[in-house]
């Protein structure tokens, strides 16, 4: 079955750890570094969330994200490390070219900040199931509608991209050539997107029957199958979180 | 005791120039099976559309007469809050699966959640609509690996779970093949001998007259007759209908064997018992 998710299964402290306090790590690890902005702060919340990666063993699948994530990065350091406005002190040469230590060092804080949200996404997104986070903050208070999009694009998009398969197939069994250069590719999509359009929309439309028949739009007060395993530390945790984020807010004015 | 009154029931598609539906009154008993006849663009599908109230508060357009369910005027309440009701099963089982769910069992959990059932409450309701639809099995499954027969057979379970007093079902086996079409009647018979008030438009003749109590003949939009399936098929011209009558109802017409009340069999059970009253 075909969803669209990145979740891994896995059994690690953090999988265990419900999805709010997750958002709620990833909205701190975000912020907090932009709140005080310094090298050391961006630093203590890249080795944190670095060390979550860790925790819950998704450092292989991070792995190809910072890869290519990478590749930005050095040319933020070569164009920082030339040109920034503050160069003063040169630090190596490279050729005819000069890296000054101010741009080097405004480069690397940019690096890790953006190392830091990569792994701290990377953290939510490895150890919680889609669906699991869209519930968690529908309970919250999020539109039920809204959570249905999110929820239902992420098995929906790859079944129509299944039906687009099959009128392909139906196209080219009726001698569609759908092979060979741009424009004969091109031409192809023209009789594939009349019926994969319409069967979107009629199939829109009966879902959005079947929804309405199944209460959708009730204006009773929802009630869930699936229950949040009650866990102290989560509780513990957003207090935590929430108090780091105010705490810096504070820190912020007060250093002003 | 009477689970759905139609009242001289009109109704116009908003870009329609016909009526879809012309005067249309009918009673339906709690209990019954009632099978909805008539050829394309008679108007089956609006029938059981209108009974749930999607005609005329989905499609909007002209509306007139009423559907009462329970003494609950459809028309006049959200399609939603007529769900407890009165549910409706569709043609296609793939758009019936709503996609936010993972599991079939939290799939039959959609439409409970939505109208704030208690927790155990559901959970007691699921497992009753999965073992009755002979899905528990493949309750951990995802909605969207199951086959044809099985997903129209979720579909029902998660509209029974909601515990509505008639099910509707419109043309539920057209994109089914053989033995899906098998399995989601088998399912609909079962409902039925639990007491589950049924209404079901079909092309399937020989499944309609064999579980159907009573049978609407549409056609135009208009009800030509309501009555049971032996009166309804040995009706001299309901080929013009576009109807043909069961098979079992063509070799008694053209061997002019009749029931006691002056019909023509409609099952091969009613031809056995007519025959061997005949030849002994």
């Amino acid at each position: 079955m075909r969803y669209l998710s990145l979740y891994q299964e896995g059994n690690s402290l953090l999988h265990k750890i419900d999805p709010i306090t997750k958002l709620l790590f990833v909205i701190i690890a975000i912020l907090v570094p932009i709140i005080i902005n310094t090298l050391t702060m961006a630093l203590a919340f890249f080795i944190i969330s670095t060390l979550l990666v860790f925790v819950a063993r998704a450092f292989k699948r991070t792995l190809p994200i910072i890869s290519f994530s990478s590749l930005v990065i050095i040319t933020v350091l070569f164009i920082q490390g030339l040109f920034y406005l503050k160069n003063q002190t040169p630090f190596f040469t490279l050729g005819p070219f000069v890296f000054y230590k101010e741009g080097l060092l405004y480069a690397t804080g940019i690096a890790i900040r953006i190392f830091n949200i990569i792994n701290a996404v990377a953290v939510l997104i490895f150890t919680t199931k889609p669906s699991d986070l869209i519930e968690a903050l529908v309970k919250k208070g999020v539109s039920p509608k809204i959570g249905y999009v999110f929820s239902s694009v992420l098995q929906i998009i790859p079944q129509m991209m299944s039906i687009v398969d099959t009128i392909l197939d139906a196209q080219k069994a009726r001698g569609l050539e759908t092979e060979g250069s741009f424009t004969k590719r091109a031409k192809a999509f023209i009789p594939l997107i009349g019926p994969a359009v319409l069967n979107s929309l009629i199939s829109t439309k009966e879902r959005a029957m079947a929804l309405e028949v199944r209460g959708f739009n009730s204006k009773k007060k929802k009630t869930f199958l699936n229950e949040v395993p009650y866990n102290k530390y989560s509780n513990v945790l957003q207090v935590a979180l929430i108090a780091i984020l105010v705490f810096s807010i504070i820190w912020r004015i007060i250093s002003w | 005791m009477v689970n759905l009154v139609v009242e001289h029931l009109k109704y116009r598609y908003p870009l329609g120039n016909e009526l879809a539906l012309e005067d249309i009154s009918f009673e339906v008993k709690k209990g019954e099976f009632i099978g909805i006849i008539g050829e394309n663009g008679s108007g089956k599908s609006t029938l059981c559309q209108a009974i749930v109230g999607l005609v005329p508060n989905f499609y909007k357009g002209a509306y007139g007469g009423k559907v009462l369910v329970k003494e609950i005027e459809v028309a006049q309440s959200d399609v939603s809050e007529i769900s407890s009701y009165v549910g409706i099963v569709f043609q296609n089982p793939f758009t019936q699966i709503t996609g936010s769910k993972l599991t079939v069992y939290e799939e039959v959990a959609f439409g409970l959640e939505n109208l704030g059932i208690p927790r155990e409450e559901m959970i007691k309701r699921i497992e009753e609509s999965l073992k009755l639809l002979r899905l528990f099995e493949y309750r951990h499954f995802n909605p969207f690996e199951l086959s044809g027969g099985q997903m129209q057979r979720l579909a029902i379970a998660s509209v029974i779970a909601m515990k509505p007093d008639i099910l509707v079902l419109d043309e539920p086996t057209s994109q089914l093949d053989p033995q899906g079409s098998e399995e989601v009647f088998q399912a609909i018979q079962d409902l039925a001998k639990n007491g589950m008030t049924i209404i079901i438009a079909e092309h399937k003749i020989e499944k309609i007259a064999s579980y159907a109590d009573k049978i609407i003949l549409l056609h135009k939009g208009k009800l030509v007759d309501f009555d049971t399936p032996e009166k309804i098929f040995s009706r001299e011209d309901i080929e013009e209908y576009g109807i043909v009558p069961p098979v079992y109802t063509r070799i008694c017409k053209s061997l002019n064997v009749k029931n006691e009340a002056g019909f023509y069999p409609v099952t091969l059970e009613q031809v056995y018992y007519e025959l061997v009253k005949v030849y002994g």
